[in-house]
């Protein structure tokens, strides 16, 4: 295949073929940390696309570029082995039409930043061949959003085109029984020796909407060890919708709804899994899990959590008492 | 001082509690709250010492609690000249034993004591190994002195050998100078007790914080298991009981002792010989005449010599998995260190872990031969003191001397003297016996009434580590008591601290006193004001563990940790909360104890 590349066979290094987000999750793999499979539409299949109209998408006005990208027809190729590969995943997972996310992932360094400027796509539940190829063009015109648009008009003319490189992944949805996130630092206090996860009920979208406040759980890495947890009340949990397409929110069984969503062994488990997650990138990480219905955590995206580390540099190496800092001194002196 | 600032309740308001009129009198003036100091005494916020005078202090036993406070406080004052902190005043309310810290604030005394601290502390840092096997020597040497007092006999005449050898001096001397010496040895066995421990504490204390500093959420557990030692002499009477255990099935006696019967003279040896010291091990705390010891009530130690031989007969293995505990240590210490950006920070830690892994064995071993062994030694000592005052009709029972205050048995002792020198009959046995079953009344109303857990104005802010770490205060737990003295709401939940990972249901045993320790039934969670090591064995029988009292270095902690049992200790109210046989709910992943029943 030219255009595709398998999660399992890139690296950090691929960033240039396949973007930041999908390199990170060959990392991720390569790391020996479970991640829903997938493959990565690579930056040449959308070059390749484009080919036959770059002249005109380079006058188009915002509007229009993004129509013209959607409205062109897929190299023949590209299109087959997106094709292809979709079917080696549904054999792989087992399920003909199996759900998929289909999302950007852009070789920019800032890709963070660009995703808020709303030029990185991701369609969730997306079912079938016919919807993946179109979600795989909605991602290629999603960077000529208006704000993607004005947010490359302030990049310097070199990192403006880089950021038009973009590469699409097409990754196995996971029908969660529990989801969440996990953060290797406190996000109170910057405490590194922290993991701290919050879980709910079914797949994540309940909480990321708002719609639940999901169960809290501090373990402390040594252990590790389950250091403080306050289960919530969930009353609704997100389901996969009975056709696959997209998600339903529905009613939690009573005899769940106060019920903790992880017992002690998973949340170390989980624990565990987050800190092999930071150890692989050596620094702090923001992680977005799922449980599936096999008992296996999966990781499905992780991002460096930043907002600590300037503070953690700051932090004293003794404590300020000068007591103690008396007693440190006499008591260790040679 | 506003009249809306949150207060405690004023010691001097609060009212004797029913049947305990006169209650007073039990105790010495210089412990108690007297009118003509009121203007001092409330102005000042004063903490209830439940950690270790959980009880109301019968009257002559305030000798620990006098000794245990001025051993502390002059360590701290006079001898190592700690720069901030003296020693503590002590007053006692209603039998309960309440105490306030004295400070240093002056910036340029401070500076001055701090200059004799380094030297003085620096000296005992340095040569800690040494200090703390010398140490060792001198307890040793205390509890020999202290067997070897002689209560005299006071028969119907000296000895006549005495008499030949021109001694001079007769018994009834030799009586009131045991008595004084009794009373000295209590004292220094308690200086020696005091002599490296806030040293120790301190060296502690300078690691907790440190590593709060770096890690602000870290628990006081994993603080402890870093600097813990695998093998502590807590455990060591256990061991010594599975010990014993494994010999009578080698020897196929463990019937005969489950039975009660006559083990044998070689099983009897080994008995004995495991027994001294090891069974000197009080089932309380020590600062209490009645917290009897393993060797004074061997029925404890023998039924878990029974439940332990038969679960080795069933091919358990009793033993500490002390390669593991050990490998686990190692595994956390590596865990923060490696979390620690700089070479600096690397190197502070590994020096403050590395001092106080040296000060530590003295922490975590001076209890058993201070609180435990000299104890029991000192307790039975003075029972042969009482056993004298029955034979001459002062006392029915040799426990009744400790219904009288400490001058008070001076006093009965110079009756006897007196009424033995002239061959006449000494008023003590006209006297006391009423008064000591008045006490015993008073002593009961006393124990029924539940004491505030602090007196006068709450505290400002509490920054003074050695009060958070040795006595467990902090500023959520004054704010807790202020909420609960409010009344507000039924309690169904408990907080105190999370001492033992994992959960545990079951219907809850309330044990206040140890001889209630047999009543435990398989899979209960125990309930107690406080755990003594001793106490350790039943611990095999139970699902979980709650205890009023506790905090970094508690006993219920340590050994549910061992035992891989939930433990929540220092709920506070746990006992006068949870009844025997309601369904609770151990939390010892955060410290929360849920009442399921009503």
């Amino acid at each position: 295949m030219t255009y595709i590349r398998w999660f399992d066979e890139v690296r950090a290094g691929d960033r240039p073929t396949v973007g930041g987000k999908c390199a990170s999750l060959g990392e991720l793999i390569s790391a020996g940390i479970a991640v829903p499979q997938g493959f990565a539409v690579t930056v040449d299949a959308y070059a390749a696309h484009c080919a036959g109209f770059r002249d005109r998408l380079a006058g188009a006005a915002p509007g229009d570029a993004g129509a013209l990208v959607r409205a062109a027809a897929m190299p023949a190729q590209v299109e087959a082995e997106v094709r292809a590969a979709y079917a080696d995943l549904c054999r792989h997972e087992g399920r003909a039409d199996l759900p998929v996310a289909v999302r950007s992932s852009a070789v920019a360094e800032d890709g963070d930043a660009a995703s808020f400027a709303g030029q990185q796509e991701t369609y969730l539940w997306t079912v079938g061949a016919d919807d993946v190829v179109a979600r795989v063009r909605d991602c290629w015109a999603s960077l000529y959003t208006p704000q993607a648009v004005a947010y490359r008009a302030r990049l310097p003319e070199e990192r403006a085109a880089e950021a038009t490189r973009i590469a699409v992944g097409v990754q196995a949805m996971v029908d969660a029984t529990v989801s969440g996130v996990a953060f290797t630092v406190s996000p109170r206090t910057g405490d590194r020796s922290v993991v701290a996860v919050n879980a709910s009920w079914g797949l994540g979208q309940a909480v990321v909407s708002g719609e639940v406040t999901p169960d809290e759980f501090w373990l402390s890495k040594a252990g590790p060890t389950l250091t403080a947890r306050t289960v919530a009340h969930k009353a609704r949990e997100c389901r996969p919708a009975p056709d696959g397409r997209g998600v339903v929110t529905v009613d939690v069984p009573v005899e769940r709804r106060d019920a903790a969503t992880l017992d002690g062994e998973r949340l170390r488990a989980l624990a565990s899994l987050a800190m092999r997650v930071e150890e692989h990138y050596g620094c702090p990480q923001d992680i977005e899990w799922a449980l599936d219905a096999s008992g296996r955590f999966l990781v499905l995206q992780s991002r460096p959590e930043t907002t600590w580390r300037a503070r953690q540099a700051a932090r004293a190496a003794r404590p300020a008492n000068a007591f103690l800092n008396l007693v440190h001194t006499i008591g260790t002196q040679r | 001082m506003t009249s809306t600032a949150p207060r405690f309740p004023d010691p001097y308001a609060i009212p004797t509690p029913p049947g305990a009129d006169g209650w007073e009198e039990m105790y010495p003036y210089y412990n108690r709250f007297l009118e003509s100091r009121r203007e001092l005494d409330s102005q000042r916020t004063w903490f209830l010492n439940s950690m270790h005078f959980p009880e109301p202090m019968p009257p002559f036993d305030i000798v620990t609690s006098d000794s245990a406070f001025m051993s502390v406080g002059v360590m701290n004052s006079r001898v190592f000249a700690l720069p901030p902190a003296l020693g503590l005043d002590v007053r006692v309310l209603n039998g309960y034993v309440y105490m306030s810290s004295n400070g240093v604030e002056d910036p340029e005394e401070i500076g001055r004591r701090a200059q004799e601290f380094g030297v003085r502390a620096g000296h005992y840092y340095q040569n800690w190994p040494d200090l703390y096997a010398a140490w060792e020597t001198k307890v040793r040497a205390q509890i020999a002195a202290l067997k070897a007092i002689e209560i005299p006999d006071l028969g119907d005449l000296e000895p006549r050998d005495r008499v030949l050898a021109a001694r001079g001096i007769a018994s009834s001397n030799d009586l009131l100078v045991a008595y004084q010496r009794i009373l000295a040895s209590l004292d220094a066995a308690w200086n020696l007790h005091s002599e490296l421990l806030n040293l120790g504490y301190a060296a502690y204390l300078n690691f907790l914080m440190l590593c709060k500093g770096h890690f602000p959420e870290i628990t006081d557990q994993a603080v402890a298991k870093m600097v813990s030692g695998v093998d502590v002499l807590l455990f060591r009477p256990d061991d010594e009981l599975k010990k014993l255990a494994a010999l009578a099935v080698e020897l196929g006696v463990a019937d005969r002792i489950i039975a009660g019967e006559d083990p044998g003279p070689e099983w009897l040896a080994a008995y004995a010989e495991s027994a001294e010291p090891w069974f000197h091990f009080s089932y309380g705390n020590g600062f209490y005449h009645h917290h009897r010891s393993w060797s004074d009530d061997p029925s404890f130690p023998l039924a878990m010599i029974g439940e332990y031989a038969q679960r080795l007969r069933k091919g358990e293995d009793l033993s500490r998995p002390l390669a593991a505990v050990s490998a686990e240590r190692d595994a956390v210490v590596e865990r923060y260190r490696g979390l620690i950006d700089t070479g600096e920070g690397r190197q502070a830690f590994d020096e403050a872990l590395g001092l106080s892994r040296v000060v530590f064995p003295y922490v975590e071993n001076h209890n058993f031969f201070i609180e435990h062994w000299y104890m029991t030694v000192f307790w039975n000592k003075m029972r042969s003191l009482g056993e004298l005052f029955v034979r001459h009709g002062f006392f029915d029972a040799v426990d009744d001397l400790f219904f009288l205050r400490r001058a008070e048995v001076g006093d009965a002792l110079v009756d006897l003297q007196m009424a033995w020198c002239a061959g006449g009959r000494p008023h003590g046995p006209d006297h006391w016996p009423a008064i000591v079953r008045q006490r015993r009344e008073t002593y009961a109303a006393l124990a029924r009434w539940s004491p505030p857990p602090a007196l006068g104005p709450a505290p400002g802010q509490i920054v003074e580590p050695m009060t958070i770490m040795l006595w467990g205060i902090t500023d959520e737990q004054v704010a807790g008591w202020l909420a609960a003295q409010e009344g507000t709401g039924t309690v169904r939940t408990l907080r105190g601290f999370a001492g033992s990972p994992g959960v545990a249901e079951g219907r809850a045993r309330v044990v206040l006193r140890p001889a209630d320790l047999s009543t435990v039934e398989d899979g209960e969670i125990l309930v107690a004001p406080i755990t003594s090591p001793s106490w350790t064995p039943v611990f095999a029988r139970i699902k979980g563990a709650v205890s009023d009292i506790g905090g970094i270095m508690c006993h219920a902690a340590i050994v549910s940790r061992e035992y891989g049992l939930p433990a929540v200790v220092g709920t506070g109210t746990g006992t006068s909360t949870i009844r025997t046989g309601q369904m609770i709910r151990v939390d010892g992943d955060t410290g929360a104890v849920t009442l399921l029943d009503d």
